[in-house]
């Protein structure tokens, strides 16, 4: 069964003249890592607040159409029980952390929701190693950079056990090597804890390699829905001004080339490991 | 801003910061209570000089002393307050007994600062905070407190760069009579304002997608427990507090005037 599931999704904020988005049907799978990308403005960010009920029971507005997640009609459920399904990290680091303590902080939803002592202490523990900030659990989360801050924000998240985590832009006030680590912190979540990504991203470069599907909207609508490695090669992505991974431009200007590289690279790792292949295989 | 430095807390680990806040703040009023009982220069000056092996063993000397500092401002002020007005309105005939007078006063004035910044000094605003969700302080306002002092930096900072953007569009702050200078902070109080009440919608939009309010009960990661050093600071100030109840009541305490027998 889909984690989650929108049919025919159309919202508009309150006072706004037209629908953020309109017409979305969507379905999520278990275990997915999806990468969700368009323009600037094209109501990402909106969507997401569907998955945990912010939309309709946070910012009111008009939602039409039907959307359940992990079974439950966030239309009828408080955010807070959608909530323990669904966690979703913000943009900004640093407003989505209250606590003097990082260790207090990754606590706080764990204490929201009425855990016993040490069952919120082994979970808040297990979240701060495995987003790899145990050491700094007595630190102000304002002392700290903004990388580790996302990182306290993940944890805080992942301390809640949900099944889906979504990150909307989680790396964009971040230099590229403390985004990188923490897409990786990511990506773990995904392959070693079987937990349902969905990222909002603008930096594809960093962050295509480890989706297995690839989700652009433009416009309030969805346009490209499929695998990485064929939405990229899309001519609608390159239209609407998605940052198309470097690796994708330069394997078409080979190909345009004659160059004949057997699939789609997603990092310079994967794009230099053909071409060696290519290359040995036409000398032998 | 020096004398608010002085009442930032600094996470250091002594016996005093690990005395439970509550008991401290015990502490603090029972001295403060002590401190408004006296008007003689004697006792207060003892009072005054009794906490300084406290702020050793806590390690704050030199925040303390850059409190006491800071306070010197308002204490010159209060003395010489205290001189014109007892000169002037009072009986005094002896000029060493207006200045003994105004220096108990000073002196008292001081001692409620010490005992303060001994208090805020050595407790974080953390255990503050869980302290007052402990002594049964709804916890939204606990939280609102928290929340507060943990914007503080953030806001500072924030103040701090607008200024600097607004300065480099060639905004003058200084300069001008008051109602000029005034107007000048318009443009660095109002993208301010919008900023914070933006932050604050982020923030509320962070706490319910982390279960705010799922449940009446709410349970928290640390609890504060009384130890037995708590008992005894407890029992101390008691002591303290029955002590000078008893010293105002029956003992005739002397001035340094009269002890040192000093005829203005
Ligand atoms: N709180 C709000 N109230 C009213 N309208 C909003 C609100 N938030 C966003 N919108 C509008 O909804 C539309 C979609 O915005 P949204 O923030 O979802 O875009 P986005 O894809 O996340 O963009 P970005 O990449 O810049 O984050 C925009 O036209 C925006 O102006
Ligand atoms: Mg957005």
């Amino acid at each position: 069964m889909a984690i989650i599931e929108a049919r025919n999704l159309t919202y508009t904020y309150p006072y706004a003249e037209s629908p953020a988005f309109k017409d979305v049907t969507l379905r999520v799978e278990r275990g997915e890592f999806i990468l969700l990308t368009g323009p600037s403005g094209c109501g990402k960010t909106t969507l997401c607040r569907c998955f945990n009920g912010l939309i309709p029971h946070f910012y009111g507005g008009k939602l039409e159409g039907e959307i359940t997640v992990a079974g439950l009609r966030t239309t009828e459920h408080p955010i807070h029980e959608i909530a323990q399904h669904v966690g979703l990290v913000f943009q900004t680091p640093e407003n989505q952390l209250f606590a003097l303590t990082i260790e207090k902080d990754v606590a706080f939803g764990l204490e929201n929701l009425g855990l016993p002592r040490d069952e919120m202490r082994r979970r808040v523990d297990w979240a701060l190693k495995v987003t790899g900030i145990y050491d700094l659990k007595d630190r102000a989360p304002y002392e700290v950079s903004g990388g580790q801050q996302q990182r306290v924000a993940i944890a805080s998240i992942l301390a809640m056990q949900p099944e889906v985590i979504v990150l909307d832009e989680p790396t964009s006030f971040l230099d590229p090597l403390s985004a990188r680590n923490i897409l990786e912190v990511i990506n773990r979540l995904n392959k070693e804890l079987g937990i349902t990504i969905i990222l909002v991203e603008h930096r594809l470069d960093l962050a295509a390699r480890y989706a297995n599907r690839v989700i652009v909207m433009n416009e309030g609508q969805i346009i490209l829905d499929g695998e990485p490695r064929k939405v990229f090669l899309e001519n609608e992505a390159a239209l609407i001004g998605v940052g198309i991974p470097k690796v994708v431009r330069l394997y078409m200007l080979l190909k345009r080339a004659g160059l004949n590289i057997s699939r789609v690279p997603l990092s310079p790792e994967e794009l230099s490991k053909s071409i060696m292949e290519e290359l040995i295989f036409d000398r032998g | 801003m020096s004398m608010f430095d002085g009442l930032k807390f600094r996470n250091i680990s002594s016996p005093i910061h690990r005395i439970d806040p509550r008991t401290k703040f015990i502490y603090v009023l029972t001295f403060f209570i002590v401190a408004v009982f006296f008007n003689q220069l004697i006792p207060l000056l003892i009072l005054f000089f009794s906490q300084i092996p406290l702020i050793i063993i806590a390690k704050v000397k030199k925040e303390w002393l850059r409190l006491i500092k800071g306070s010197s401002f308002f204490a010159t002020i209060i003395f010489i307050m205290n001189v014109i007005s007892l000169y002037f309105y009072s009986g005094y005939s002896s000029f060493a007994s207006i200045i003994e007078q105004a220096s108990a006063m000073t002196v008292r004035f001081i001692v409620l600062v010490e005992s303060f910044s001994i208090f805020f000094l050595t407790t974080s605003p953390d255990m503050l905070g869980l302290s007052l969700e402990q002594i049964g302080i709804p916890y939204e306002f606990c939280f609102a407190f928290t929340t507060a002092i943990r914007f503080v930096p953030v806001l500072a900072e924030e103040a701090q760069t607008i200024i600097d953007a607004q300065r480099a569009r060639g905004l003058e702050l200084e300069g001008g009579n008051l109602m000029k200078r005034i107007r000048n902070y318009i443009p660095i109080l109002i993208p301010l304002i919008v900023n914070a009440i933006r932050r604050s919608l982020e923030l509320a939009e962070a706490m319910e997608s982390r279960a705010w309010g799922a449940t009446e009960k709410r349970t928290t990661l640390y609890m504060l427990k009384m130890e037995r050093r708590d008992y005894c600071l407890i029992l101390i100030s008691a002591l303290m507090l029955a002590a000078s109840v008893y010293a105002w009541l029956f003992i005739k305490i002397p001035t340094l005037t009269q002890i040192l027998n000093i005829q203005g």
